[in-house]
């Protein structure tokens, strides 16, 4: 992609004090691109977005918009618009006044009927027509949603901001607007900044998922590849859930290592780092890659403790001797097989190159601890 | 005394003490003092341990060993009724007001609990009229003598022959005047008013009461002090609209304004005036050659007193010279008992602020009763403040 | 259910009677009194005689000066203090140092905790002729007066009435939603359109609290302008003083009490009608 990107974090670094919650991040987010900054709270994420919004300003480095280094330029003069979490609309405004707000502080001015017609369109575009008049309080979360996202959109911002904006809202409600958000974001054409801390908010809505921790970018790359190749420990446990079971290296093979359980069993995992023989690692197993069959097979042997039926799919934890509890999932398909019931045993195999080995010794703890200063401060 | 004493206060003990040592240094006068804390209906009290010492047999009368008093802020020396509990075993309890209209609506209420109080002459008639005080039993005033006291004086607190009150200091009504910043010597009434137009523009003041406001205004055309006639009254409207807009302040706290130089003349009472002119000696006291106002303060014994034999054993007391003697020096307003006038140091009775010279006494006049509650002059003096 | 229901309702009764009772006997029944004497007629010697008459109502134009002079400074002192509260508040709530907060509020209001009859004397001193006017003559200003002037009587009131003023627009101002500020400064707005359009209107339930307080307590303020004022102008608190105190008009100073209590109940409408309109709060609280 050779366009200027729409947003740029060039060596951006964040203290607050003796605590810094942004380290050295750099950052491209071409045009038209929906990203999500995903990451645990506190991992420097809202920061970050608030650094693009301009009511943080980096401590090093620079945020540029469309090839614009933004230092010294306040909020109101920045082409970006904000969905605030608990969206911030104005109570002593109405619907129609609330989205107006943006247009009426357009300089040079916009006619009256310019504002109106605009603010109607934007009402319709999040479908809700006939409802300028109402007071804010008078609306459901979802209303309030669709308000602070009209509210932002009716500038025609060159990015729109979205932090935490499906939190307040139930499930169901959330998934329609994962959908609407979607849509909105591919009618318009804009760049969306979506912070959440919800992984999989990140994965079925964006096009870039960044995965952030401890003030650094961990990993960024479409959700698929954060999926099936988290490049560290940290994004393999946080992205998706996943089974992590320790091990030492017996023996390495180009990008295949094997790797000793504890209980002995050696298995094939491939390595995303470079590893050393008797080196201690974890060894990541998705649930879905882990197959299940009749006692005999496989490479690990098990008892079912719990089954979850959910219809397409059941899950299963299962207990390994000398490994502990494992979480497997397997398809269910109407009308054939049998599910396996709790106290039976059963053989577990790994789909080739599913396992994936990462280094034990990891920073985890260190940053945890670093997330939540940044969370006290955030 | 009512155990509400300290529900009812506006301000709290130690302020009041504050307040009460400006008072006792002389910063402020009497009749503001609690006008304007709002003290008037409250009470403070100064001596409370109350009849721990045994009672020694006074007379044949029972006295208790309580009593309270109503009177002035800083108008009694502390030592006297410790000395007359000592001697009695009656503690006083002492309750000081800030004008007569305030002790006038507080014995009306009823249980007020006082046994002694201190009335000025014009209020006497009015608590006669509503029957709230006692013919007092000259008998057991031994210590009075009537002979010793000027007739002009007594006579305030004799009506129709019987003697309801009698007589403790009196006073004058004059202005204090800075003869630094006003040179030229002034003498009368007409000149007080006409240099508050002129010279003392704007740092004149006369007294928030229209007794001695309307009175002295009056006096400017050299009518009554007391008049009510209507034409008279309307004279003297027009003269203090006239020269309204020309004073410093309307305000009977005028000794901080004198002492600070922010005002060069001001309507003042005898004890002000000494006290001012003690401590700045360019203010000096001037009587108005036309006349005006003399005043006394009396004791009386409210007839719903709750220990009359312990009233009339205080008031004895405080008719003892010897004992008055050392009230006087206390207060510092003249005494209209000759015996006490006997006793005082000389240069007190040659100050001529406390001791007019005869001639200037001679046209004097007493408030009248009639005056204080004219409601004419009352819209008058609103009419005054208000312009 | 009938009769839980009545339980329900002793319960609370019950446990509103305490209030009600402090209500009856502290409002109400002193306000009882005062509309009783309104009617009256003045004794001969002062006080009250039972009547029933109206001649005292009739006679308020006598103090209609005192009115006009109240409904003057009422509202120019309470803007005088809004002007200096404003921006206390607004540094307090929103740009002052955590650490620092309580402390500065705390310097605000424990003045608050001594009469403001010593507080106002202080001033006679410091404005009278040993005070600044003294301190001027230094650099040769001679003869300057400052007490007992209009100005004086302004400062008096901004000074004694400051804290009252503070607490409810601080109070507002502190519970203003800060992602509000940015929202709007996201939108375009400008630190003045933002402060204009959402913090100020946001605020004005405080605003509108502080300034009622304020305009009703100056509506029977009398302290201040004969101390500073130097008794000069006459206001409807020094006309009720008088009336009670020195020529015993109790049936005329109930009477313009009377009146001034309903001047001040339509103040207080007015100020909560025009605070729930702005502020578009579905509930206003009065303090």
């Amino acid at each position: 992609m050779t366009a200027v990107p729409d947003i740029e974090f060039r060596a951006v670094t964040k203290r607050y004090g003796a605590v810094t919650a942004v380290r050295g991040v750099d950052l491209a987010i071409p045009p038209s691109a929906f990203v999500a900054l995903l990451g645990p709270s506190g991992c420097g994420k809202t920061t970050c977005l608030r650094m693009i919004g301009g009511f943080e300003q980096p401590s090093e480095g620079q945020v540029l918009i469309r090839g614009r280094d933004m230092a010294g330029t306040p909020p109101y003069r920045r082409p970006v618009n904000m969905v605030f979490q608990q969206y911030a609309l104005f109570p002593h405004l109405d619907v129609e006044e609330n989205i107006s707000y943006g247009l009426r502080q357009a300089r040079p001015r916009l006619s009256s009927h310019e504002i109106a017609l605009r603010a109607g369109e934007a009402l319709s575009m999040v479908q809700l027509a006939g409802y300028g008049r109402r007071k804010i309080h008078e609306l459901s979360g979802g209303q309030q949603q669709r308000v602070a996202l009209a509210r932002a959109l009716v500038n025609k911002p060159a990015v729109l901001l979205l932090d935490e904006p499906l939190a307040a809202l139930d499930k169901k409600l959330r998934t329609d607007m994962q959908i609407e958000l979607q849509n909105l974001q591919r009618e318009i054409g804009i760049t969306f900044v979506l912070v959440t801390h919800d992984q999989e908010e990140a994965l079925s809505m964006s096009d870039f998922v960044c995965v952030m921790n401890g003030g650094r970018i961990v990993q960024l790359g479409q959700p698929s590849e954060i999926y099936d190749e988290p490049a560290d420990l940290f994004v393999a446990d946080f992205v998706g859930k996943t089974n992590l079971v320790s091990g030492k290296v017996a023996r390495l093979s180009g990008d295949l290592v094997d790797v000793a359980l504890a209980d002995g069993t050696v298995i094939s995992a491939r390595k995303r780092v470079p590893l050393s023989r008797g080196e201690a690692v974890s060894v990541s197993l998705r649930p879905e890659s882990l197959s299940l069959s009749a006692p005999g097979s496989g490479s690990l042997k098990g008892i079912v403790r719990n089954r979850i039926f959910l219809g397409s799919t059941a899950e299963y934890a299962i207990e390994v001797r000398g490994i502990g509890s494992l979480l497997a999932k397997a398809d269910h398909v109407i009308g054939q097989g049998n599910l396996f019931k709790p106290g039976e045993p059963v053989a577990i195999g790994f789909a080739a190159g599913a396992p994936l080995a990462f280094p034990h010794a990891n920073n985890n703890g260190t940053n945890q601890r670093e997330d939540q200063n940044a969370e006290i401060l955030s | 005394m009512p155990k509400s004493y300290r529900d009812g206060l506006p301000i709290s003990s130690d302020k009041f003490v504050d307040q009460l040592m400006r008072l006792k240094r002389g910063s402020i006068s009497r009749r503001d003092f609690l006008g304007l804390t709002g003290l008037g209906l409250a009470t403070a009290v100064m001596a409370r341990e109350l009849g721990i010492m045994p009672t020694p047999a006074h007379a044949a009368e029972n006295l208790g060993d309580r009593m309270s008093i109503a009177t002035w802020p800083n108008y009694h020396d502390p030592q006297t009724f410790e000395n007359f509990k000592a001697e009695t075993g009656v503690a006083v309890e002492v309750n000081v007001f800030g004008s007569n209209e305030e002790m006038l609506a507080k014995l009306q209420a009823g249980g007020s609990g006082w046994s002694l109080f201190v009335p000025t002459n014009y209020t006497i008639s009015t608590y006669k009229k509503l029957g709230i005080i006692e013919p007092l039993d000259m008998a057991k005033l031994p210590n009075f003598d009537g002979k010793s006291e000027d007739a002009r004086f007594t006579a305030e607190g004799t009506i129709d022959g019987t003697i309801y009150a009698v007589p403790k200091n009196w006073g004058t009504t004059g202005f204090a005047v800075n003869t630094k910043k006003l040179a030229k010597p002034m003498t009368s009434w007409k000149e007080f008013w006409d240099t508050a137009m002129a010279e003392a523009d704007g740092r004149t003041m006369v007294h928030d009461y229209q007794l001695t406001t309307i009175g002295n205004a009056l006096k400017y055309y050299g009518y009554s002090f007391n008049s009510l006639k209507q034409d008279e009254l309307a004279k003297a409207e027009e003269l203090l609209l006239k020269v309204k807009p020309h004073l410093f302040a309307v305000s009977s706290d005028y000794q901080p304004g004198m002492r600070a130089g922010d005002a060069w003349m001001t309507m003042c009472w005898t004890n002000d005036g000494a006290q001012l002119h003690r401590d700045v000696p360019e203010i000096a006291y001037v009587l108005g050659k036309e006349g005006g106002e003399i005043w006394t303060d009396f004791y009386a014994i409210p007839k719903d007193a709750p220990n009359k034999p312990a009233g009339y054993a205080l008031l004895n007391y405080l008719m003892n010279p010897k004992v008055a003697v050392k009230e006087h020096l206390a207060n510092g307003a003249p005494c209209t008992d000759a015996r006490v006038n006997a006793l005082l140091p000389k240069e007190v009775l040659d100050n001529p602020i406390l001791y007019p010279a005869a001639d200037l006494l001679k046209p004097l006049e007493f408030g009248a009763a009639a005056t204080l509650t004219d409601p004419g002059r009352a819209e008058l003096m609103a009419r005054f403040k208000s312009a | 259910m009938r009769r839980s229901f009545f339980r329900k309702n002793l319960v609370t009764a019950l446990l509103l009677a305490p209030a009600a009772l402090w209500l009856v006997v502290f409002l109400v029944l002193p306000f009882v009194a005062i509309a009783i004497f309104s009617v009256g007629e003045r004794a001969p010697e002062g006080g009250y005689q039972a009547a029933l008459t109206f001649a005292q109502y009739a006679n308020l134009p006598a103090r209609a000066t005192a009115f006009w002079n109240t409904m003057v400074l009422a509202p120019i002192g309470a803007l005088a203090c809004l002007l200096v509260a404003y921006p206390v508040a607004y540094y307090l709530a929103l740009r002052a140092p955590d650490r620092w907060r309580l402390i500065l509020l705390a310097m605000i209001v424990i003045p608050f905790w001594t009469s403001l009859l010593m507080r106002t004397y202080a001033w006679m001193y410091i404005l009278g002729g040993r005070g600044i006017p003294a301190l001027l003559t230094y650099v040769g200003i001679e003869d300057l007066r400052l007490i007992n002037t209009p100005g004086a009587v302004l400062l008096g009131i901004v000074y004694g009435y400051l804290p009252l003023m503070i607490l409810p627009i601080y109070v507002s101002l502190e519970r203003l939603d800060r992602r509000l500020l940015e929202a709007s400064a996201d939108l375009g707005a400008t630190p003045l359109s933002t402060f204009l359009g959402v913090t100020l209107r946001l605020s004005l339930p405080g605003v509108m609290t502080g300034f009622s307080l304020v305009m009703i307590l100056l509506l029977g303020e009398y302290l201040i302008p004969t101390l500073l004022g130097g008794g000069k102008v006459f206001f409807i608190g020094n006309a009720l003083v008088d009336l009670f105190l020195q020529s015993r008009n109790w049936p005329f100073g109930s009477a313009i009490a009377i009146t001034l209590v309903l001047v001040s109940v339509v103040v207080l409408i007015i100020a909560n009608r025009i605070s729930t309109r702005l502020s578009g709060a579905r509930r206003v609280d009065l303090i």
